[in-house]
């Protein structure tokens, strides 16, 4: 009997020793990689983490996966231009995949990234490639945007200057905003928000369009003594909001490498307890609403025409087909939205960019490279997609083109609501910044979103207080989650 | 496909120590460890002296496995099935009396045996054995993060993850409501129950389609009839400015009103936590009710009669033969539907779902979720832009805990009070 | 003389009056207790089908009305649309059948080796089944997650099938019931040359009928209602499951400034409709293998 127990117990204590065993260390020359996301590149020849081969594009044939959110109507115009590419580059397949949303985008490839059967071109958004930075599994770009080698059809691999110079600078510069100064995602097609208005209210009330938040102030209180009811400003998404005014007010939000307390996240300072108190009296005044406040989008606020409505809406500039009336009662007036400072403005930019995933067949990388340069630099694929999409191009150089020129030249604020908003993004691509891309920045995002609801809803009393505390809270949940 | 989450892997071009070493990693001390117990063991069961060799074999093939480069999560498994197996078929068994039948070890009958056993056995091992040690496993690796590991990252074992989620605020606020809510549900489900049952077994006519009727909210799906109870307390407002002015206040509200209360916001943006806390334990009070009662009627019926006819003649009041003789006599169910209540209410998850929808609170509500229990907690590392499943299996360990501590002082409670 | 009998006569006639005004007072009591209660668990299921026939705007009145003045039977239709029920459905009777069919197999080969045969370290074995029915569910996913998405399984069937075929409460109620079956039988069978298989086939599945019925249909309502395990590694539209579905189903209207809650409730009744008649026909054997200690799942 004490035999029998003796070896049961040596058996479990084996099977507990096994279970140590187990160990899921990878190569022994890890890199002990900080939060950051940046990487030491394992290659010290060339600047990032690939090397492109002697002789560029080889034309061996290749076959690329290319994962994407996009809808029908898109796919179909996506399938025209992969024709076309294909007449340059017949040996290269393209495979291409809607998988969902943005989100689902990123958890599939989270999860294929463990078996190895991730795609070799995807939708993300720079916190997603922060994530699969600490896989180590993105391409930097760095080394073919500058490669001279051969494409395989008579001219180089890497950028012009030209081409570069064609990119809207700030949406360019969000491919290295990871804080190792390394690209590693090119733009695709981007929205921004904008200010929508009614344009009519306006004009038959003498009311001007707001440039600053003060002047945004005054217009609000204005419009509710015309019209008690309303709530004149819906402002959707609260992250946005918040974000975009650390921006505008050039105080911290979060930066991409640790300060000294080695924290990302920087945004609990004055400024930042200033401007979400006074937003806080505008929405308890009933001047402003949100999107999780109201309980849905507030364009159905802007686009009703009795009970309560709201006259101005922030919104972005894709969903412009949504804040028009359907019986077009009144003209839509889109801007820029308001100012801290209308000398530097700042909107913020948001949409996909596309990443090359790392794979063991270099001229995959190379094909994956082409195809995404194909797609980013060409005019007419820019123009195409966002006259369909809705979403803004990547490039100057489509304010220009016959066809674009000839949708935005149709802009009013009735029936083309969507060239209209297209035209104000084009306006304002000077002011697009981006934010610091690192593991946890979207939990950023998500948290001061919520921190501006929370805010709003407190009560006066201890209100500084119980400011900094929702604040201090809300920076200690983004520590623990990332 | 690559089993990278499994494998070691290894450089074969150096010589065979440092190959060992290599293999091993940082682990070295445990494979050690592991062919020491692995000799133990053959001494115990050798000293057997049957099936000599055979019994080294057995013994002898993981510990060859182990020093080969093969993905560790083959070499565990092939030690426990051989660590277990050499145990059934060489450790020394007295003759023991093996139940119903009249004992024939046929060894025909043991292969059979294992054979109608194999799915299951295969299933089980790695759905729910190797699950358990890996839990284990990475609730100890510190800082545990999938796609760091994919990186190329080492983690060192030790208690990190443990510091961080006792640390969290969100968990200690998951664990406040998953104990409140435990503890405010168990007995007042309990106490409803017994009322019902008891009620329940002394008429006879309605009897089957009450019954009926109380069982019925075990058969729905706890989500969706949380959609109906949200819809029930909730207050639609539809001005977005505060909640003072409102479209509807629900149907909970009306009744409310009615008898000249006033409305309560009970689950939307801005309630108190005191009403989301009462909204949440009626829901879990309702769901847990037709279990409780069918068990506690079953028992009832199992009661003789004579207990009340005794008490009958002796002219004893209803509520002391409800007190002192129903409820010992049910006291092994009372027991049962307390204990299983208690771990139920730990693992609450669903209702919270079930009412609240993903964000697990009311609107605007605080970070991961105001009403988030500990499960919830579990699982937010699960999907999404986190995936450090170091943290998440140490959350399971404490919960698992937690529901183990709490069952046994159940059970010693309930040892002392339970007559059979 | 007689006037102390008649009197005490007289007391105990009183006293029975007053004893039986009290059985009767305490009956009315229990049935009043009884019809509370029976309404507050019945109120959500009517409250739902109310919801589920008004149109918005009589579902957002500041006082709620008990039956809708306009039955809109539309929201229905709206609903199957919206949810994509059908193909909710489509999915979940596949995988609940299938995962119903294939655990009975494992589940009888494996009670019929517990309860029946012969061999070493059974009991034991047994205990440490019964053992790991006391770990939360909550400890596997995390490292079946990883498992399944390194065997490539994300988004299949087999998913959703596979990891929970052994369930070993089943086991063990199947067990129970295969015990109790005298074992004379089987001893008789054997000398007869009966093979086991047979055996198991012609008389023990026969015997435990009541049981496996309650196996079954307790098993393909907790494929119905799973939602967790579905929602980590089988979310896309083909392999959705209908908890899941009817969870995130959008059901804004069409400008997406609202959500449509009747036609939400509509929803949740179709999706409520099938285990509510499932329930109302089977509802002894359901019954039954709750109270032996029942488990839901």
């Amino acid at each position: 009997m004490q035999k029998k127990v003796l070896s049961l117990i040596l058996a479990l204590l084996m099977v507990v020793s096994c279970g140590m065993l187990t160990a899921c260390s990878g190569e022994t020359d890890s890199t002990e990689s900080s939060d950051s996301g940046s990487t030491e590149g394992s290659t010290s020849t060339s600047v990032g983490n690939f090397t492109v081969p002697e002789g560029g594009y080889d034309g061996s044939e290749v076959t690329i996966t290319f994962w994407h959110t996009m809808g029908a109507n898109l796919r179909e115009v996506l399938d025209n231009y992969i024709a076309e590419f294909n007449e340059i580059y017949p040996n290269i397949h393209i495979e291409h995949e809607q998988i969902g949303s943005y989100d689902d985008v990123r958890d599939q490839i989270q999860t294929y990234l463990t078996t190895g059967d991730q795609p070799n071109i995807a939708y993300c958004y720079s916190d997603h490639v922060a994530g699969y930075n600490i896989a180590n599994a993105v391409i930097t770009l760095d080394s073919l945007i500058a490669s001279t080698e051969s494409d395989g059809n008579g001219g180089i691999l890497g950028l012009t200057d030209e081409q570069i110079d064609d990119f809207i600078d700030g949406y360019y510069a969000e491919g290295s905003s990871f804080g190792d100064g390394l690209m590693y995602t090119l733009p695709f097609s981007k929205s921004t928000e904008v200010l929508y208005y009614d344009k009519t209210f306006f004009e038959e009330n003498g009311l001007s369009v707001p440039t600053t938040w003060e002047e945004m102030e005054e217009v609000c209180r204005a419009i509710k003594e015309i019209d008690p009811d309303s709530i004149p400003l819906g402002y959707d998404s609260e992250s946005n909001w918040f974000i975009t005014m650390c921006e505008q007010y050039g105080s911290d939000y979060t930066s991409a490498t640790t300060d000294e307390t080695g924290s990302h996240f920087l945004f609990a300072n004055e400024t930042n307890y200033e401007f979400v108190k006074m937003f806080r009296t505008w929405y308890q005044d009933g001047l402003v609403t949100t999107q999780a406040l109201y309980g849905a989008y507030t364009s159905g606020l802007f686009t009703s025409t009795d009970g309560i409505r709201c006259y101005m809406c922030i919104g972005s500039s894709a969903g412009a087909s949504y804040q028009k009336p359907d019986d077009g009662s009144f003209e839509v007036g889109i801007t820029t939205i308001p100012q801290v400072d209308p000398d530097n403005p700042k909107v913020i930019s948001q949409g996909p960019s596309v990443c090359i995933f790392k794979s063991d067949n270099e001229q995959e990388v190379i094909a994956s490279w082409l195809f995404v340069k194909f797609l980013t630099t060409s005019v007419e694929f820019q123009a195409e997609f966002s006259m369909t999409s809705g979403y803004v191009p990547v490039l100057k150089s489509v304010a220009d083109n016959e066809v674009y020129a000839e949708y935005t030249a149709k802009a009013d604020g009735y029936n083309y609501v969507t060239a209209l908003s297209a035209k104000v993004c084009l306006e304002q691509q000077d002011a697009y910044y981006t934010s610091p891309s690192f593991y946890g920045s979207s939990t950023a995002r998500d948290q001061v979103g919520l921190l501006m609801q929370q805010c709003f809803v407190l009560p006066d009393d201890n209100l500084d207080a119980a400011i900094e505390s929702a604040f201090a809270e809300a920076v200690a949940y983004c520590e623990e989650n990332s | 496909m690559n089993y990278s989450v499994f494998l070691t892997e290894t450089d074969s071009s150096s010589s065979f120590l440092s190959v060992l070493f290599q293999n091993w990693g940082e682990d070295w001390i445990y494979h050690c460890l592991f062919p020491l117990l692995l000799a133990v063991l053959a001494y115990l069961v050798l000293s057997n002296k049957r099936h000599k060799s055979l019994a080294w074999a057995f013994l002898l093939v993981p510990v060859v496995l182990s020093l080969l480069p093969v993905p560790s999560m083959v070499c565990m498994v092939v030690s426990i099935a051989a660590a277990v197996l050499s145990y059934l078929l060489f450790a020394d068994f007295t003759k023991k009396d093996s139940g119903t039948s009249s004992g024939m070890v046929e060894s025909k009958q043991q292969w059979k045996a294992w054979l109608y056993l194999a799915p299951a056995i295969v299933l089980l091992l790695v759905f729910t054995v190797w699950p358990i040690i890996n839990t284990v496993k990475m609730a100890f690796m510190e800082g545990y993060d999938s796609l760091a590991a994919l990186g190329g990252n080492t983690f060192s074992y030790g208690m990190a993850n443990f510091n961080t989620v006792n640390s969290s605020a969100t968990f200690l606020r998951a664990m406040k409501n998953t104990l409140l809510l435990t503890v405010l549900t168990v007995p007042i489900s309990t106490v409803l129950a017994l009322l019902i049952a008891v009620a329940l077994n002394s008429i006879k006519f309605l009897q089957k389609p009450l019954q009926t009727i109380f069982f019925l909210p075990y058969v729905t799906n706890s989500i969706a009839i949380g959609m109906v109870f949200s819809a029930m307390f909730n207050v639609i407002n539809l001005d977005g400015t505060s909640v003072g002015v409102n479209s509807t206040v629900g149907i909970m509200n009306n009744i409310l009103m009615f008898f000249g209360f006033d409305p309560v916001n009970w689950i939307g943006q801005g309630s108190s936590y005191a009403a989301n806390v009462t909204v949440m334990v009626i829901y879990i009070v309702w769901n847990a009710l037709p279990f409780k009662i069918l068990v506690l009627l079953g028992g009832l019926q199992g009661i003789s009669k004579q207990y009340y006819d005794a008490a009958k003649i002796d002219g004893t009041s209803r509520a002391r033969i409800l007190w002192r003789i129903t409820v010992p006599l049910l006291s092994p169910m009372l027991t049962y539907v307390v204990i299983t209540g208690f771990i139920g209410g730990f693992k609450e998850y669903s209702s919270v779902v079930g009412i609240f929808g993903d964000t697990m609170g009311p609107p605007a509500g605080l970070s991961g979720g105001t009403m988030n229990t500990m499960v919830g907690y579990i699982y937010n590392y699960m999907s999404g832009a986190q995936v450090k499943y170091g943290v998440a299996s140490a959350g399971a360990l404490i919960l698992f805990a937690l529901i183990f501590v709490v069952t046994m002082i159940n059970l010693q409670v309930s040892k002392e009070r339970t007559h059979y | 003389m007689s006037d102390t009998k008649g009197m005490r006569e007289h007391n105990l006639h009183a006293e029975a009056t007053k004893a039986h005004i009290w059985t009767i007072l305490y009956q009315i009591l229990v049935y009043a207790f009884l019809f509370i209660m029976a309404i507050i668990v019945l109120f959500p299921f009517y409250w739902m089908i109310n919801s589920s026939l008004k149109s918005y705007e009589e579902y957002t009145l500041a006082v709620q009305t008990f039956w809708p003045k306009q039955v809109m039977f539309s929201n229905y239709a709206a609903a199957f649309e919206k949810a994509n029920l059908l193909q909710l459905f489509a999915n979940t009777t596949y995988v609940g059948l299938i995962s119903t069919f294939l655990s009975l197999i494992i589940t009888v080969f494996s009670a019929f080796a517990f309860a029946r045969l012969e061999f070493k370290g059974r009991d034991a074995m047994f205990g440490l089944l019964l053992a790991t029915m006391m770990i939360p569910g909550e400890m596997f996913t995390i490292t079946n997650f990883q498992t399944v998405s390194a065997l490539g399984w994300r988004n299949t069937y087999q998913v959703l099938i596979i990891p929970f075929l052994v369930s070993v409460f089943y086991i063990y109620l199947l067990r129970q019931n295969f015990m109790q079956i005298p074992n004379e039988l089987y001893l008789a069978a054997k000398v007869d040359g009966t093979s086991d298989l047979k055996y198991l086939w012609k008389v023990m599945v026969p015997l435990a009928m009541p049981t496996l019925i309650t196996i079954t249909i307790l098993k393909m309502m907790g494929s119905w209602n799973s939602y967790m395990w579905p929602r980590l590694v089988a979310n896309d539209d083909a392999h959705k499951l209908i908890t899941n579905g009817l969870r995130s189903a959008d059901f804004t209207d069409a400008t997406g400034s609202f959500t449509n809650y009747p036609q939400q409730m509509a929803a949740v009744a179709i999706v409520s409709l099938p285990l509510f008649l499932v329930f109302v026909f089977l509802r002894k054997y359901i019954m039954r293998g709750v109270s032996r200690s029942g488990i839901k799942g």
